[in-house]
């Protein structure tokens, strides 16, 4: 199971009069067989940490490590666009990230295709296929590689709600037979009650105001009372911390 | 006594369904034969024109008709003229837009750089905006008939269009996709190979083509002006002997020659390397 350790990481933007601050501190613990979701208002830091997380962005200081039995993990990401080769099929994009492009290989690939519903869409290209399609491609590529952690940010907030909800369905469903560690930055709280199992509160500035565990059965429906107590009670804390107003 | 009463029915093979695709292709196979009997038609009227109007407008030594024309084709392939011609022609252009295509990505690279992007504005907008006449003039006098002059106009008349495109193509290299790429740890030569080089293709492509293009009609007027082989000398020599038939028999399969390569190669090319965007379209 992959274990993620933030220590005192910040990181600022820009400097002098055109300063800002990005992520303020952020101290948290995260891993093992968990779906966490990252919520706050825009410009919370949130795509920011995962960003660092995933490598893409380096914090300005504090420490980060993501480790995998004692090694360092190997880290899967869900983008908001599904952000594809439109010069390569799909089965192609889904080779491109991969180490070796071997016939097991292949066959991996073909196996979280289908996961995604999308066995047959192999051969085709991205702009073939229709958006939702498209971020289902994302997941399976983001999959294919067997991470031992995964990083999706808000990668359902451009689809329409069915495909949204669907989608929603299908990752719950994989998470849960994979085993994976799952963080996800959302900026819905009801997706993220349905989701996950804890929620991480940022408010602007980068601060991480509340860790609130979601103790509830899966499969989680909207329309469940226990989902819908439960994201109005993240959404009083949002009142709490004034961040409905940002 | 009762009545027995039976009916028979017969059954009427149902017509075949006519599906979506099926009215689809008939619609393609419509707009191909619209599309080439008008093609067709543009030819036969301006055929039928010439060939009145030699004779009837003009006198046939001043304007020979179609007929002429193809014969005078017939005499020059016979003579052995038309390949060295091309032949010499051709590889003037290749030369020219080769060295071209290299210069001028070259440029378009190091002028994302701001000091060179100034260093070199004013040449481009130059080079973009001048005619290929007045490269051919002074590379004919400072040169003469010797091999590089065509060569040195060509570059001069297309590097800008190169660098132009190349640098619109690195100015709108897609950010989220490399970012994608270093997420999951693919190599620099992957991330080069799949995403940069295949982003570039259709700046680069549309560069080289326009080079192209261009290149035919700067090496035909050197020719014309300086040189000792191909097209454009074969014209010049024509046109010193009045000889109305042949100049206009070398236009022709200059003409063709570029259509060819327009509507064959290029395409084949185009077809073969940007193969997704033409799936994109049909969907």
């Amino acid at each position: 199971m992959a274990e993620i350790k933030i220590r005192n990481l910040h990181k600022e933007f820009g400097t002098g009069a055109d300063k800002v601050v990005a992520l303020e501190d952020v101290n948290l613990d995260m891993g093992g067989h968990v779906f966490v979701s990252i919520v706050g208002p825009s410009g919370c830091g949130k795509s920011t940490l995962l960003n660092i997380l995933s490598g893409i962005e380096t914090p300005t200081s504090g420490s980060l490590e993501i480790t995998q039995s004692g090694h360092k993990a190997a880290p899967g990401y869900v983008f908001q666009a599904a952000r594809l080769l439109p010069w390569r099929t799909v089965m192609d994009n889904l080779l491109f990230v991969q180490q070796d492009k071997s016939d097991e290989t292949r066959a991996r690939c073909q196996k979280y295709l289908e996961m995604v519903q999308l066995g047959d869409k192999g051969d085709k290209f991205p702009g073939e296929l229709s958006g939702g399609m498209q971020q289902r491609v994302g997941i399976a590529r983001a999959f294919s590689i067997e991470p031992d952690v995964l990083f999706m940010d808000e990668p359902f907030s451009h689809l329409d709600a069915i495909t949204a909800r669907s989608l929603r369905r299908e990752l719950h469903t994989m998470w849960a037979d994979t085993g994976k560690t799952i963080i996800f930055v959302t900026h819905d709280v009801g997706e993220a009650v349905e989701l996950s199992n804890r929620i991480l509160v940022f408010a602007q500035g980068g601060r991480l105001e509340d860790d609130i565990t979601v103790d509830l059965d899966f499969p989680r429906d909207a329309a469940d009372e226990e989902v819908a107590i439960a994201k109005a009670s993240v959404l009083r804390k949002f009142e709490e911390f004034d961040l409905l107003a940002t | 006594m009762i009545a027995v009463v039976t009916t028979m029915t017969t059954e009427v093979p149902a017509p075949d369904r006519v599906t979506q695709e099926d009215i689809e292709e008939a619609a393609r196979r419509k707009e191909l034969i619209i599309r080439w009997i008008s093609r067709i038609s543009g030819y036969v009227v301006v055929l039928g024109l010439w060939e009145w109007a030699s004779g009837a407008v003009l006198e046939e030594n001043l304007l020979p008709g179609p007929t002429r024309v193809l014969q005078t084709a017939v005499e020059l392939f016979q003579d052995g003229k038309v390949f060295p011609a091309f032949g010499a022609s051709l590889s003037r252009i290749l030369l020219g837009v080769f060295l071209s295509f290299i210069i001028g990505s070259m440029i378009g690279i190091i002028t994302q750089n701001r000091w060179f992007s100034g260093f070199f504005k004013d040449a481009i907008t130059i080079g973009l905006t001048s005619p290929g006449l007045i490269w051919v003039l002074i590379t004919a006098l400072v040169f003469g008939n010797r091999w590089f002059g065509p060569i040195l106009a060509i570059i001069l008349t297309t590097f800008a269009l190169v660098s132009v495109n190349v640098a619109e193509g690195i100015g709108s290299l897609p950010k989220d996709t490399l970012d994608m790429a270093r997420a999951f740890k693919v190599n620099l030569v992957d991330r080069n190979r799949h995403i940069v080089i295949p982003h570039l293709a259709p700046y680069l492509f549309t560069g080289l083509r326009f080079s192209f293009s261009i290149g035919w009609k700067v090496t035909v007027l050197t020719e014309i002006f300086t040189a000792s082989s191909g097209i454009g000398f074969e014209l010049r020599i024509a046109q010193i002997l009045f000889r109305q038939d042949e100049v206009l028999t070398w236009i022709l399969l200059f003409f063709v020659f570029a259509l060819f390569l327009e509507k064959v190669v290029l395409q084949a090319i185009e077809d073969r390397f940007f193969r997704w965007r033409k799936e994109i379209a049909s969907t």
